[in-house]
């Protein structure tokens, strides 16, 4: 028998059974007898959700039968299981309605129906308690468990797999005496309700999903399509249904994954047609909480984590003596690194964490020692470009710790794990329960698994450190490669606005924010992980002026992020319409008339500028989101930028920057004259502080006279 | 030639939302215009002002005029009523500082006895107000929005910590309304609203509370953030900045030091009770010209003068 035969099949039995209840209990009771589940306000769920009918007696029950009939059609198509499933689960209300029609307690006499041994019915405040958590995904989704596993024991590993990753779990049928036998706390305050004793039952489950609909999706009666979309998007739940599967659960799995949620199995039998990611079909039963996570697209936060020590930002300044210091992990005298790679996500298995190589036990107190931190992620959506971004956050993770001094980056890091932590029972294996907790929970948008090896083995890490370089230099490569032509689109950044509020930065792979602090990487990171949050995508598509760096695109932006205060920014000049600064602005370049250049101070130099003024009093003609053509806040890495100041000729406007700043973008900025101009060691040229006297512009001209300075013999700026 | 007044009145306006039920209830929003220019268009919706009433009762040493109006009460609800009496009152706040696990800790059930005590002391329209302790916030919010069903109270605050659980339980299950706060930043103010429509919640269960600070505490944020969500509102059509803006005013006044020195220690300050509104009425008035459409104070007095001042205008 196919599959759609089966469907028909137990759709077709489950409507007798439910033609024959209603039959008997109207001889029973008469057709004007009462029917109502109690507590609700939605009638019989099912039946109002998908006919809109509302039925309170016998006789309505009866003709409800006929809607019900009519949506088991048969025509061999996806749509014909998908209503008899439906309509199967309607079916099946009508026998859970007659039993409660004929008993208002057929599932015990307790007034708690946690009391009694199938709960039954579900209350609308029991739907609203369950709801509330579901909206907010603090219960991340549920399971509807049917019938027997193959052992007690698999059946109680299963319930309390899903019960510790905050899955909310439902029992039907057979399973619900293995967990009795084996002692497993049950009821709705604990989050595992055993229904009823067989899968008609099932439909209280579908009750209680429709009127979640109703409550929290304002789905209106008889929207079919709708409901259906609602439960899909909304109601993160699915089955799990053991082997023999009868015809009638396999019709009412039709139904659930009409409603989007997915079945999973070890029925082989008549399983000849597949669902990708909705019936899935696994035989091994001890796989089947992660496939079913997978396959509904649940991801579990992390909540708590297995450490000895506190984290908290109170001990991010943290500094450890060398006296007070159990080891150190030093990569200025040994082999040491971090690394974040992405793997496939069937690669990895969440929550390993693996340690190569000796226990910080095992090393003698005030051991220099090799360490390589390596953490494996995984996800639908995560890109290797990530990969930078949450490996620079492994510093600020680390160095949270209580009594754990972490710094630096890549292979040069600093790690000293005090006595006092290793006294409370810190060892290696901790490391990896904080960074699994912090990159699941900080990265959850993009991180489905995680994994980290950490190794001590001094060769392994020697081996590994060379490989990790070969990947820091690629990254570098492609981060170099990147322009502003090679990407489709900017972002914007707006984290500043809470005290600038008419600032805009539009971040380009060119031209980092002005704070030195989010790169174009870190850009589309954040967007891709907080898609409300500051940095918003800026298509580049409709080009005004390439030269200057104007787009249509980047206007309207500018002009909706400002909140109507700026109209137009050109990307690459400074004399029109420069990007606007907040006031945290790693660098100010302003014009310097008499050399027709300008010169560069960063924040950190106290002295006089050649325009007669200093950082902070060029600041305050700078910041506050305004825009003051010859003046400019940018970052650093902006001055070796080809784009920088481009509109006006570029790099070779540059006159004057503080010694410190100059050596710290000498090496890019003099192949970035090579480049453009063709001129060697065009730093040599721009004067500083040592070079002429504070605040002098006469004498800086006669210095750059003498070194033949090309800004002198260009067009005016202004 | 005469001087001829052109009224600016834009082509969006700010979303209508209701609280309350029946003959009380209370429209805020629908202006098209910049804040009580009543001259370019006559108010759709007067900005309303609310009194506040604590479960724990005022500190009335040196407001004598606020202990003689609530004299006599011995209960809660009577303080409800009372202040549901005061001239030029449109709704009442209801605050539940006693919830705070810091204090007086009362139980989410206590919450609710006296939440139910307040709403049969009075049919204004309720607005809640926690303790300010995201956690138990949300506990006494799920709750009182079950047991407050049928009185479509609005519930102070939906932080980014708490929105899902109060968004869900009071708006959504309940159909109540929710007032979203942020702390004086027209993005995350926006961005809040944003959440909280894609977790489900209606643009028009949703009332702004977008923080504020007593007049001479950095008010002048406050003035800026709510002209640039008026700006964005009316003159860009932001939908998701269009909701109405209510402001706690008597939670900041009441704490700063112009409304706690007793007149003995500061006797060139001159009377206690006289600084203490002229805190509340300063920063009112100020929230109101700012874009406010609602206002919480404390003080009778306060609360005629502002309402007076409204109605003068209107």
């Amino acid at each position: 028998m196919g599959l759609f035969d089966v469907v028909y099949h137990g759709s077709d039995e489950m409507y007798f059974k439910a033609e024959a209840a209603v039959k008997e209990t109207i001889e029973k009771i008469g057709e004007n007898a009462p029917v109502s589940f109690g507590n609700t306000a939605y009638y019989l769920a099912c039946i109002k959700a998908y006919t809109a009918l509302e039925v309170t007696n016998m006789a309505q029950l009866r003709d409800a039968l006929v809607p019900i009939r009519a949506m088991m059609t048969r025509n061999n198509r996806t749509a014909d299981i998908f209503h008899s499933g439906i309509a199967t689960a309607m079916a099946a209300e009508v026998i859970e309605a007659c039993k409660y029609a004929v008993n208002p307690k057929p599932y015990g006499e307790a007034d708690n129906p946690n009391d009694n041994k199938y709960h039954g019915h579900m209350t609308d405040a029991e739907v609203r308690e369950l709801g509330v958590p579901l909206v907010t995904r603090d219960i991340p989704g549920f399971v509807v468990l049917i019938d027997e596993a193959p052992t007690d024991e698999q059946a109680v590993a299963l319930i309390k797999g899903y019960q510790s990753r905050g899955i909310f779990v439902f029992l039907l049928g057979g399973i619900i005496d293995q967990a009795v036998r084996k002692g497993v706390k049950m009821g709705f305050p604990v989050r595992v309700v055993p229904v009823g004793p067989d899968i008609i039952a099932v439909s209280h489950i579908i009750s209680l999903v429709v009127r979640a609909a109703f409550i929290f999706g304002n789905i209106q009666p008889g929207d079919y399509v709708n409901m259906n979309t609602y439960t899909m998007d909304r109601i993160f739940a699915f089955v799990n249904a053991f082997t023999p599967v009868s015809d009638i659960t396999v019709a009412c799995g039709a139904g659930a994954i009409a409603m989007g949620f997915p079945v999973i199995t070890n029925e082989t039998k008549d399983m000849n047609w597949r669902v990708p990611k909705s019936l899935i079909i696994n035989e091994d039963v001890d796989q089947w909480i992660d496939c079913s996570l997978e396959a509904r697209g649940i991801k579990i936060k992390v909540t708590e984590m297995d450490i000895p020590i506190a984290c908290s930002s109170a001990f991010e300044g943290e500094i450890i003596r060398k006296g007070d210091m159990q080891l150190e992990a030093d990569g200025s005298r040994k082999d040491c690194l971090e690394l974040v790679r992405t793997k496939d996500v069937h690669e990895i298995e969440d929550h390993k964490i693996t340690l190569v190589g000796k226990d910080i036990d095992e090393f003698g107190v005030g051991e220099k020692i090799c360490m390589a931190t390596i953490v494996e992620v995984g996800g639908v959506k995560m890109q290797p470009d990530f990969e930078p971004v949450m490996e620079r956050k492994i510093h600020s993770f680390i160095n949270c710790l209580e009594g754990i001094m972490h710094t630096g980056q890549r292979d040069l890091i600093r790690i000293r794990v005090s006595k006092a932590a290793f006294e409370a029972g810190f060892r290696m294996k901790h490391f990896g329960e904080l960074l699994y907790a912090k990159i699941k929970n900080e990265y959850d948008a993009v991180v489905d698994k995680c994994q980290v090896t950490i190794y001590t083995e001094p060769e392994k890490v020697h081996e590994l450190r060379v490989e990790a370089n070969k990947i820091y230099d690629a990254r570098d490569a492609r981060v170099s490669k990147l322009t502003d032509e090679s990407v489709d689109v900017f972002y914007t950044c707006i984290l500043c606005q809470s005290f600038s509020p008419s600032h805009v930065c539009i971040i380009t792979p060119e031209r980092l924010g002005l704070c030195g602090a989010v790169s174009w990487m870190d850009a589309k990171a954040t967007n891709q992980l907080d898609p409300n949050g500051p940095c918003q995508i800026v298509p580049k598509e409709r080009v005004i002026d390439e030269n200057i760096g104007i787009w249509e695109d980047v206007n309207e932006a500018v002009n909706k992020y400002s909140h109507g205060a700026l109209e137009q920014v050109s990307l690459y000049s400074i004399m029109m319409d420069p990007m606007t600064s907040c006031g945290c602005f790693e660098c100010i370049c302003g014009i310097e008339p008499f050399s027709n250049g300008v010169v560069i101070v960063n924040r950190e130099h106290t002295g006089l500028t050649p325009l007669g003024m200093s950082f902070s009093e060029l600041a305050s003609q700078t910041g506050g989101g305004v825009q003051t053509p010859g003046f400019m806040g940018h970052g650093r890495h902006f001055i070796p930028s080809k784009k920088f100041m481009k509109a006006e000729g570029g790099v070779q406007r540059i006159v004057w920057m503080p010694k410190a700043l100059k050596d710290s973008v000498a090496e890019r900025l003099n192949a970035t004259a090579k480049e453009l101009y063709g001129i060697d060691s065009f730093v040599d040229m721009i004067a500083d502080e040592t070079l002429t006297p504070e605040g002098d512009p006469e004498a800086l001209v006669e210095f750059l006279t003498e070194k033949g300075h090309p800004a002198l013999g260009l067009e005016p700026m202004m | 030639m005469g001087f001829t007044a052109k009224a600016q009145v834009y082509n969006a306006a700010i979303q209508e939302t209701v609280l309350g039920v029946g003959d009380k209830a209370l429209t805020l929003g629908g202006a098209r215009t910049q804040p009580l220019c009543s001259f370019d268009e006559t108010w759709k919706n007067a900005p309303a002002v609310g009194v506040e009433v604590s479960d724990i009762p005022f500190e009335t040493e040196g407001f004598p005029v606020l202990a003689e109006y609530y004299a006599g009460c011995e209960s809660f609800g009577d303080r409800v009523k009372r202040a549901s009496e005061m001239e030029g009152a449109k709704f009442v706040c209801l605050h539940f500082e006693g919830a705070d696990p810091g204090g007086e800790n009362k139980s989410v059930e206590d919450i609710v006895a006296l939440a139910k005590e307040a709403a049969a002391a009075t049919d204004l329209p309720l607005v809640i107000t926690g303790c300010k302790n995201v956690e138990k916030d949300q506990a006494i919010f799920t709750a009182v929005s079950d047991a407050l069903s049928d009185r479509n109270p609005l519930f102070m605050s939906a932080r980014e910590e708490d929105y899902k659980t109060i968004g869900a339980a009071c708006a959504m299950a309940n159909g109540h309304k929710v007032g979203a706060e942020s702390a004086v930043d027209i993005n995350l103010a926006k961005q809040l609203n944003v959440l909280m429509t894609q977790l489900g919640v209606a643009p028009t269960s949703i009332v702004m509370n977008l923080g504020s600070a007593a007049a001479g505490y950095g008010f002048e944020y406050v003035a800026s953030t709510m002209d640039r969500v008026k700006a964005a509102a009316l003159e860009q059509n932001d939908t998701m900045l269009q909701m109405p803006v209510i402001t706690p005013v008597a939670l900041e006044t009441w704490s700063v030091k112009e409304s706690i020195m007793s007149q003995a220690e500061m006797p060139e300050w001159g009377d206690k009770e006289e600084r203490a509104v002229d805190m509340e009425v300063v920063t009112a008035s100020a929230c109101l010209t700012s874009g406010s459409d609602a206002v919480i104070l404390r003080h009778p007095t306060s609360v005629k003068t502002i309402a007076a001042m409204l109605a003068a205008l209107a």
